[in-house]
């Protein structure tokens, strides 16, 4: 059986609930000042990003002991959140370390992550370090509080090819033709698009002649392959992630085929602690323009050594650079305002000027807007199996070698 | 009206339901901005899933491509905000619009053409991954480089604009899933919930008695897509960036969906159970496990698999059914 009750009953009883719950509201609780600086780091950790967000967040967990041998010795307790790859999630995380009191943000390795954290972060107060997202747009709202040390996309793509240029010169070797393969996931087609857009700019001295895309699940790239050495192009310039950058150099080796330049603008793949693994000695010359660590700096001595102790089975690469940077400058403005209060600490990290540090470039500083303007991209050529950095000369660790040698003859 | 809604609900369901609904009303009061982000999420969960379970719950149509709904209009109305300054109050019309119109042709083609059952999921998710594809190519909104809306401060709430801080949005959407509850509830209580009912447990019987099954499944598929259409304008409004990779993501279309498969498929309360135990039990989960000193990335999507499983071999009709039953509130929520 059931009864009806009227809509003034209804009403009433919701009126009355709303306002004993409201009564029960709890106190507002002030929090101490905490003696030690607390990073907030968020980053996917799992999803479909989680490789790439932990090594991000290896950066950022051998950052305190690390900078403490630099003589940078605040207190840092790092507090870590994982967005799930998910923009959804990377937003309420973020509140969630503000509200666990972390007093710095950094993150997210992804550039939607990143601009919903960088909302909440404006929001509270809290100054937020981006340590690897692209998207120019982050850095374009007017936030007061959001800073980041990685170079944008036009950045990323304008260094990649102007550093070509310098590769021709340096190796005498100057292509004519190139046939441009990339894969065609986001990733992928952003890169193509910015390169379409870009080169002209440039006054590139060879021609596409092919641009092939492909799927980077695929499992058989022959036929890309085949249709690539088809165009008899002298170069390749591939935009891939690891799996198909794999799959493109086995087949070039299956199908005797021997460009005298591989060189990709900016992308992952080559430079991969399993591109070498599956390669072996294949998996040497090839060349990638990207932002790296500067080998030459005392600081990233300092973090290989420590980095490989850590972690002897991972490879010290960008994402780790990048995001060990970003607690640098994080502990580097709290020491000099003595503070963790939001709006001091930001404005501390405004006036970053950090001379001597890990990733390749200028000084680390940043521009009206909250932009590291400085980061440079290096060329890196795969030499004794490992990503060794050939370009700019200052800091090389060893010589550029071309041609490609001849896959038979290694 | 209001008689229609709750007629024939048991004084105890409705007196429930009012504490549920003050509770929402004043938890902005009690709680911090990160309980806030989940309550968010919760409400935006619930929504969806109220408008997934329109097609699937009410009409039986299984839809695995929602995110395309979401996407689509998501897109509509943040473009037309960035590029002509319309706001999405105005915008919303025209993103309902064109998710119906991509509903209707997609429900077309698979009713006109006896295309059902797991067939006509393959052909949703299809949809949603081409027109990803397409997104990704789509210049006018800067393609697979994302979408961005401009992010103004938090000082003054505009709720025209949809521009403010998080509790505007939390009411915002505790308004629209509580009038899509209202309106499923009329929907069911009427000739065309039956109708549905129908065409669910038995579409040949229910044509044999009259019923205009292709009129009444794209009635399910328009009204489906056009609700699931508003929560895209309230995403691209509250996170301000838009990726065709993350918005019509095949896993958008999986998270949407499993809120109303937990908590009861073709109940009205399901949906709204499901993304509270998804998204709040998920979250205690890594809580508990950071307060116990464990730090497991991906704990959450174990607890999904675990929901997932328990509820499909021990509550296969999800945990509102049961539960209705046990607190003794009948059969019509």
């Amino acid at each position: 059986m059931t009864t009806k009750i009227t809509r003034r009953q209804f009403a009433a009883g919701t009126a009355a609930s709303a306002a004993l719950l409201a009564g029960s509201a709890p106190f507002n609780i002030v929090r101490a000042q905490p003696k030690a600086l607390k990073i907030g780091s968020i980053h996917p950790r799992s999803g479909y990003q989680a490789q790439l967000g932990l090594a991000c967040q290896r950066g950022i967990d051998i950052a305190p002991r690390v900078l403490k041998q630099l003589g940078m010795n605040a207190e840092v307790e790092i507090m870590s959140a994982d967005t799930e790859s998910n923009v959804d999630i990377a937003r309420s995380r973020a509140e969630k370390l503000i509200n666990d009191g972390a007093q710095v943000l950094i993150g997210a390795f992804d550039s939607g992550q990143s601009a919903a954290i960088a909302q909440v972060a404006e929001q509270k107060g809290v100054p937020y370090i981006v340590n690897v997202a692209a998207a120019p747009q982050i850095t374009e709202q007017g936030y007061k509080f959001v800073f980041r040390n990685f170079p944008t996309a036009p950045m990323l793509v304008g260094d990649g090819l102007n550093l070509m240029k310098g590769v021709f010169e340096k190796s005498g070797i100057t292509p004519k033709t190139a046939v441009f393969m990339h894969c065609n996931d986001t990733f992928g087609q952003s890169m193509a698009g910015a390169i379409k857009a870009m080169a002209p700019r440039f006054n590139l001295p060879f021609q596409i002649v092919e641009t092939i895309s492909y799927d980077p699940q695929a499992k058989d790239l022959s036929v890309e392959v085949a249709k690539a050495k088809a165009t008899g192009a002298e170069m390749v310039m591939p935009v891939t992630r690891l799996n198909d950058a794999i799959l493109i150099v086995r087949e070039m080796i299956k199908q005797r085929w021997e460009p005298k330049i591989i060189m990709s603008p900016g992308a992952p793949g080559f430079y991969e602690g399993q591109f070498y693994k599956t390669l072996g000695k294949f998996s040497n010359g090839m060349i990638t323009n990207v932002p790296w660590y500067n080998p030459r700096s005392s600081i990233t001595q300092k973090l290989l050594d420590e980095f490989t102790k850590a972690y002897k089975n991972e490879m010290f690469e960008l994402n780790v650079g990048f995001s060990f940077e970003a607690v640098m400058v994080a502990v580097d403005a709290f020491n000099r305002a003595k503070t963790a209060n939001g709006k001091e600490l930001a404005d501390a990290i405004r006036q970053t000027k950090i001379e001597n540090h890990v990733m390749a470039g200028g000084t680390l500083e940043f521009d009206a807007k909250g932009q590291n303007v400085n980061i440079r991209s290096v060329t890196l050529q795969n030499l004794d199996q490992r990503p060794k950095v050939v370009l700019p000369l200052e800091i090389a660790e060893d010589n550029l070698a071309l041609p490609l040698q001849s896959w038979s003859k290694r | 009206m209001i008689s229609r809604l709750v007629d024939g609900v048991p004084r105890r369901a409705l007196i429930l339901l009012g504490l549920f609904l003050a509770l929402l009303l004043v938890a902005p009061l009690l709680v911090d901005g990160y309980i806030l982000s989940i309550l968010i999420l919760v409400l935006y969960f619930a929504y969806t899933g109220q408008a997934w379970n329109v097609m699937m719950g009410f009409a039986g149509q299984l839809s695995l491509g929602h995110s395309l709904y979401v996407g689509v209009a998501a897109y509509t109305a943040a473009a037309l905000y960035v590029h002509f300054g319309i706001g999405p109050w105005a915008g919303v019309w025209l993103a309902i619009l064109i998710s119906v119109a991509c509903g209707l042709f997609i429900g077309f083609l698979a009713f006109r053409f006896g295309i059902s059952g797991v067939y006509f999921a393959l052909l949703t998710i299809a949809f949603a991954e081409f027109t990803r594809v397409g997104f990704d190519h789509f210049d006018w909104v800067n393609g697979s480089g994302g979408f961005f809306l401009p992010v103004t401060q938090y000082s003054v709430n505009d709720p025209l604009n949809l521009r403010g801080a998080p509790v505007m949005f939390y009411y915002i959407l505790l308004a629209i899933t509580v009038l899509a509850f209202l309106f499923c509830r009329w929907l069911l209580t009427g000739r065309i919930g039956y109708y549905w009912l129908a065409i669910r447990e038995e579409p040949e019987a229910a044509q044999t008695l009259g019923i205009n099954v292709f009129r009444y499944k794209m009635i399910a598929v328009a009204i489906s897509a056009g609700m699931t259409a508003l929560s895209g304008v309230f995403f691209a409004f509250y996170y301000n960036n838009l990726f065709p990779e993350q918005i019509f993501s095949m896993s958008r279309s999986i998270e949407l969906i499993l809120g109303p498969i937990i908590g009861g498929i073709g109940s009205l309360f399901g949906p709204i159970l499901g993304a509270v135990v998804l998204t709040v039990l998920a979250e205690s989960v890594t809580e508990i496990m950071h307060a116990l000193g464990y730090d497991i990335p991906g704990i959450k999507q174990v607890f999904y698999g675990l929901c997932l499983l328990v509820v499909i071999i021990y509550l296969p009709n999800g945990i509102w059914p049961p539960l209705r039953k046990r607190l003794g509130l009948g059969d019509h929520s």
